[in-house]
C-alpha cells in the first residue's frame, strides 16, 4: 500500500539509487573475483580458481612484515591517542570554559590540514631538522592524525551523560580519579571501543602521512602496495585487497555492534 | 446526496489486519464533523484517506458528487492542518502562506492581496517577514491554518491541530477556529481525541473504535444517548447495570431489582439482554421515607472522594459497585447504609 | 588550581598537537619565505609566473569541482532514497555505504586499475564484442583520475546528506504536496532548501578531499597527469628539493583554508535565516 510508513518512492529514484549502488560495488566484486583467478594476469572473469595469490600474500615477506608494521603501528598509536583523547574528550563535554571553542578546534586541526601536507611537514621537520628516528615519526603523526576521530566519538558518547552520578560518587567518598574510573569510564566502554576501531582503521589505511615517513625497515602496508602495483599487476594486491576488506567488515560489525553505524549519518 | 460522502472504505496496512472496516459516512456541505476517539481506534486513517495519503483497498470517496478516491494528493485542493503544523522552516510566514497560490500559478498582484488578507483574518498582519522558529505555538497555529484556508478549498482537514497547545490557548484557538470555519461556510473534519473539545465545535461527531463508526450524531445526542457501551464509557458514563428484559420497558437485573426506562436506542429496544448505564450525577441518593418501587437500589458507602465542587461515592450494592455524585449538602461516611435512586429518564441501555 | 583542574587533561593533546602540528606546519611554512636576501614572496611570485606550475594547480582544481559536482548530483538523489526507507532497511544502506569509506584508497584505486587499464575489464569487454580493436587509453587520464576520486568520496556525499535529509519530516512533504506541488516541485521547494547545511558540509569534505587526495592521482593518472599533491612528494622525495615541496604545500594548504572559510561565511549567512 502505498504512502503509509514512508513516502512511496519513484520508480525513477530507485533505479537511479541502484545504479549508484552498482557504481560503488562492481569495483569490489571485480577485485574479488580476480582475487580468485589462476591466471597471471588480472583476468575478468576469472578462467578458474586459485588460491595461489592469497598463499602469494601470506609467504610473502615484504608483505607479511609491513602488515605487522601497520597493526603495530596503528595498535600503539591508537592506544595512546586513547591515552591522551578520553581525557581531554572528556574535558570538553563536561566542562563549559573559555576558550573552548578555540580548543575545539586545535584538537581538531588534523582534519583540515591536507594529509599530503601534514606528512610532509612532519617529514621535514621533525625528520630532518630534529632527526627523531622514522618509526617514532610515524607513530607521532598517526597520534595526531586518529586524535580527531577519537575525541569525537568518545564526546558524542558523553553528549547528555548525567553527570549527576559523578556527585553522587564524589559524596559517597570516591576521588575525581576513581569517580572517573568507576562511574564514568564504564558507561562509555561502547564508545571507547567504537572509536578504537575507527581509529585502528584510519591509521591502518593511511597513506599520506605514512608515504613520507617510511625509510628502511619502516614501511607501512598501503606503502608497500602502492609501489608494488605501480610496477607488478598481478592479482597478489587483489588477494591482498579482499583480505583487508575482510578485515574491514570485521571492524565494521565491532563498531555496529558498540556505536551503531548510524552514527555517521548524524 | 450529501457533500462527502465516504462508501465502505476498507483500509489495510499489510494486508492482514483492517484498520479501517467498511466506513461509511455523509458530512454535510458546510458542517464541521468530528472524528472522535482512543488511539488506534483509525480516526486518523480515516482523515488520511480523505486528503489522499492513502488509498482505500475497497471503498470510495465521493466530494461532490466526483469520485475522489484515486486522485493525486496535489490535485485535490483541500485544505490541510496538521498535528505539528508543518510550517516550511526555511520560509517566511507570508512565503509559507503563499506556498498553495504559488502552485496554483496565481498572479503576483493576487497572492499579496489573498495572503495578507487571511493573515488579518487570523490575527497575524503584520508578521509576514518572520520565519517559524521565532513563532510562538499558537501563532504557528493561525499561519498552519491560513495557509490552509487561503487556497480556498473545498474541504479543510485538521488533524489534531490543538494538541501541541497549552490549556488556555487550546480554548481560545478552538473558538476562533470554530467561528472561523462558520464565517466562510467550510465543510471540515476534524480529528480528536479531546471530547470536551470536540463536543464544543462540532455539528456532528464520529465516535470510532476499532476502524468502526460507533455513533454519528450531534453531540447532544451521544452525550445523552449514547448507543454502546464504548461510547458510552467514552462520554463519561459509570455504572454499567446488566439487564434482562422482562416486559415493555421494564428491565429487571439479575439480583431482581427492576427498573424503568425508555431511553435507548431503536436497535437496543429489540435486544433481551442488556447493559443499563447512568451518570454518577444523575443519580439521587434518597432517604428511607421515599416509597418508590422501581429504580432503587440500597447499598453501604464503601469509598467517599472529595472532587472539590462535590463529593464521589463508591457505594456496593447487588449490581455491583456504583459511583454516585452528590453535593455537599449532606455527607455520607463509609459503611453507611443508603438508597440510590435512578431515574427512569436519566437510565440509558445499550 | 581546584577550580580549573581538568585543563590539565587537555594538555598532553595540546601540546602534542602544538609540537608536532603546528610547530612543524609553521616551520614549513616559514621556510618558504626564507631566500638569499631575507623574507620575501619571490618563490611564489615565481610559482604563479611558472606555466607548468599553474597548469599543475588549475588541473588539481579542475579535478576537485569536477568531483564535488559529480558527487553532489548523483549524491543528492541517492542520500534522499535513503532517508525515506524504512528503518531497517536503512541500516543496510547505510552499511554499504559506510563500508567504501573505510576500505583502504589504494585497494579502491587498484580496483579502478582492473577496470580501465589496457587490459582491464572495459577494455577486454569491448574488444571481445569487436567494437574496438586496438586497447583505449583510459587509465592514466585526468578522466581516470576523477572517477577515482567521485568514487572514493561519493560514500561521504551521502553520508553527509542522510543525516539532514533524515530530520526533514515526512509533514512538511504532505503540506506541500497538499497545497500543490507534485513530487518534483515537492523536492525542490522543501528537500533541496532544507538540505543544503548537509550539502554544505558535504562539499567541504569532497572539495578539500579531492583537492588532497594523493593515492588516487597517483595511481590513476600517473606520471604524465601531476596533482599538487603528487608534485609535493615528487619535488620532496625525487628531487631533494624541500623548500620547492614547501611552497607545494604551502599553496595546498592556503587554498583549501580559503574554500572552507568562504563555505563557512556561506553557511552561517543561511543558518541566521533559520535552516
Amino acid at each position: 500500500m502505498k504512502g503509509v510508513f514512508n513516502m512511496k518512492h519513484n520508480k525513477g529514484l530507485t533505479f537511479f539509487t541502484v545504479c549508484v549502488y552498482l557504481f560503488i560495488f562492481a569495483p569490489v566484486v571485480i577485485i574479488i573475483m580476480t582475487a580468485f583467478g589462476p591466471d597471471e594476469v588480472i583476468a575478468f572473469p576469472p578462467k578458474g580458481f586459485s588460491l595461489k595469490w592469497f598463499v602469494n600474500i601470506f609467504t610473502s615477506d615484504m608483505f607479511m612484515k609491513t602488515f605487522s608494521i601497520s597493526i603495530q603501528v596503528a595498535v600503539i598509536a591508537t592506544i595512546i591517542a586513547l591515552i591522551i583523547g578520553v581525557p581531554a574528550a572528556y574535558a570538553m563535554s563536561r566542562f563549559d570554559f573559555k576558550g573552548k571553542g578555540l580548543i575545539k578546534n586545535i584538537f581538531f586541526s588534523s582534519i583540515i590540514v591536507p594529509g599530503i601536507v601534514f606528512g610532509f611537514s612532519i617529514f621535514n621537520f621533525i625528520i630532518i631538522k630534529w632527526k627523531l628516528p622514522i618509526y617514532t615519526s610515524l607513530l607521532i603523526g598517526h597520534i595526531i592524525i586518529i586524535l580527531p576521530y577519537i575525541i569525537r566519538v568518545v564526546a558524542s558518547s558523553l553528549e547528555g551523560f548525567d553527570y549527576s552520578i559523578e556527585e553522587a560518587a564524589v559524596s559517597l567518598g570516591a576521588s575525581r580519579l576513581k569517580t572517573f574510573f568507576l562511574v564514568v569510564f564504564p558507561n562509555i566502554t561502547s564508545g571507547v571501543i567504537a572509536a578504537f576501531m575507527l581509529a585502528f582503521i584510519n591509521s591502518f589505511n593511511n597513506v599520506p602521512i605514512s608515504i613520507f615517513l617510511t625509510g628502511p625497515g619502516v614501511s607501512t602496508l598501503p606503502i608497500k602496495m602502492m609501489s608494488y602495483v605501480e610496477y607488478y599487476y598481478d592479482p597478489t594486491i587483489s588477494a591482498l585487497s579482499v583480505t583487508l576488506m575482510i578485515m574491514t567488515i570485521g571492524i565494521m560489525f565491532i563498531v555496529e555492534r558498540t556505536l551503531g553505524l548510524s552514527y555517521f549519518s548524524k | 446526496m450529501s457533500f462527502i460522502n465516504l462508501k465502505d472504505i476498507t483500509v489495510s496496512y499489510d494486508g492482514k489486519v483492517d484498520i479501517l472496516k467498511k466506513l461509511n459516512i455523509d458530512i454535510e456541505e458546510g458542517k464541521l464533523v468530528s472524528l472522535l476517539g482512543p488511539s488506534g481506534c483509525g480516526k486518523t486513517t480515516t482523515l488520511r484517506v480523505v486528503a489522499g495519503f492513502i488509498q482505500p483497498k475497497n471503498g470510495q470517496f465521493i466530494c461532490e458528487k466526483e469520485d475522489y478516491t484515486y486522485i493525486p494528493v496535489h490535485k485535490r485542493n483541500f485544505g490541510l492542518v496538521f498535528q505539528s503544523y508543518a510550517l516550511f522552516p526555511h520560509l517566511t510566514v507570508f512565503d509559507n502562506v503563499a506556498f498553495g497560490l504559488k502552485m496554483q500559478k496565481v498572479d503576483k498582484k493576487d497572492i499579496k492581496k489573498a495572503v495578507e488578507e487571511i493573515l488579518e483574518v487570523v490575527d497575524l498582519k503584520g508578521y509576514n517577514s518572520r520565519y517559524p522558529k521565532e513563532l510562538s505555538g499558537g501563532q504557528r497555529q493561525r499561519v498552519a491554518l491560513a495557509r490552509a484556508l487561503v487556497i480556498k478549498p473545498k474541504l479543510l482537514l485538521l488533524d489534531e491541530p490543538l494538541s501541541n497547545l497549552d490549556a488556555k490557548l487550546r480554548l481560545k484557538m478552538r473558538a476562533e477556529i470554530r467561528k472561523l470555519q462558520q464565517k466562510l461556510g467550510i465543510t471540515t473534519i476534524f480529528v480528536t481525541h479531546d471530547q470536551e473539545e470536540c463536543f464544543s465545535i462540532s455539528d456532528k461527531v464520529a465516535v470510532m473504535n476499532g476502524g468502526l463508526i460507533e455513533q454519528y450524531d450531534t453531540p447532544e445526542e451521544i452525550y445523552t444517548n449514547p448507543s454502546s457501551e464504548f461510547v458510552a464509557r467514552f462520554v463519561g458514563f459509570e455504572n454499567f447495570i446488566e439487564l434482562d428484559k422482562i416486559g415493555d420497558n421494564i428491565y429487571q437485573s439479575k439480583s431482581g431489582v427492576k427498573f424503568i426506562t425508555d431511553i435507548s436506542d431503536k436497535d437496543t429496544k429489540t435486544k433481551e439482554k442488556l447493559v443499563g448505564t447512568i451518570r454518577p450525577d444523575n443519580i439521587k441518593i434518597i432517604d428511607n421515607e421515599n416509597e418508590a418501587e422501581n429504580n432503587i437500589l440500597e447499598g453501604i458507602v464503601d469509598v467517599r472522594t472529595y472532587l472539590g465542587k462535590e463529593y464521589q461515592y463508591s457505594i456496593s450494592t447487588e449490581v455491583g459497585t456504583i459511583l454516585v455524585n452528590a453535593n455537599n449538602e449532606k455527607i455520607y461516611n463509609q459503611g453507611n447504609e443508603v438508597k440510590l435512586y435512578l431515574p427512569a429518564n436519566k437510565l440509558v441501555l445499550v | 588550581m581546584k577550580k580549573k583542574w581538568f585543563y590539565t587533561l587537555l594538555i598532553p593533546g595540546l601540546t602534542l598537537i602544538i609540537v608536532f602540528l603546528f610547530i612543524p606546519l609553521i616551520y614549513t611554512i616559514g621556510s618558504t619565505f626564507i631566500g638569499e636576501e631575507g623574507y620575501s614572496f619571490a618563490r611564489y611570485i615565481e610559482f604563479l609566473k611558472d606555466g607548468y606550475y599553474i597548469k599543475i594547480f588549475n588541473r588539481t582544481l579542475r579535478i576537485a569541482l569536477i568531483t564535488s559536482l559529480v558527487c553532489m548530483i548523483l549524491g543528492m538523489p541517492v542520500a534522499y532514497y535513503i532517508s525515506r526507507t524504512k528503518k531497517s532497511v536503512r541500516g543496510i544502506f547505510i552499511a554499504c555505504t559506510v563500508f567504501p569509506l573505510l576500505t583502504n584508497s589504494v585497494v579502491r584505486s587498484f580496483a579502478w586499475m582492473t577496470i580501465l587499464g589496457s587490459n582491464g575489464v572495459i577494455n577486454k569487454l569491448l574488444m571481445n564484442l569487436n567494437i574496438i580493436d586496438k586497447p583505449l587509453k583510459l587509465l592514466y587520464t585526468e578522466s581516470a583520475i576523477i572517477i577515482g576520486t567521485v568514487y572514493l568520496f561519493l560514500p561521504l556525499m551521502v553520508v553527509s546528506l542522510v543525516g539532514v535529509m533524515e530530520n526533514i519530516e515526512n509533514d512538511l512533504l504532505e503540506a506541500a504536496e497538499s497545497l500543490g506541488a507534485n513530487r518534483i516541485k515537492a523536492f525542490f521547494k522543501v528537500i533541496f532548501p532544507l538540505s543544503v547545511p548537509g550539502l554544505i558540509v558535504g562539499c567541504v569534505l569532497v572539495f578539500t578531499g579531492a583537492f588532497t587526495a594523493y593515492t588516487t592521482p597517483q595511481l590513476l593518472g600517473g606520471n604524465t597527469n601531476i596533482v599538487l599533491s603528487t608534485l609535493v612528494y615528487q619535488r620532496a622525495m625525487t628531487l631533494g628539493d624541500w623548500t620547492g615541496a614547501s611552497v607545494v604545500a604551502t599553496v595546498m594548504i592556503v587554498t583549501t583554508l580559503t574554500v572552507i572559510g568562504v563555505i563557512n561565511k556561506l553557511a552561517s549567512r543561511l543558518n541566521e535565516r533559520g535552516v
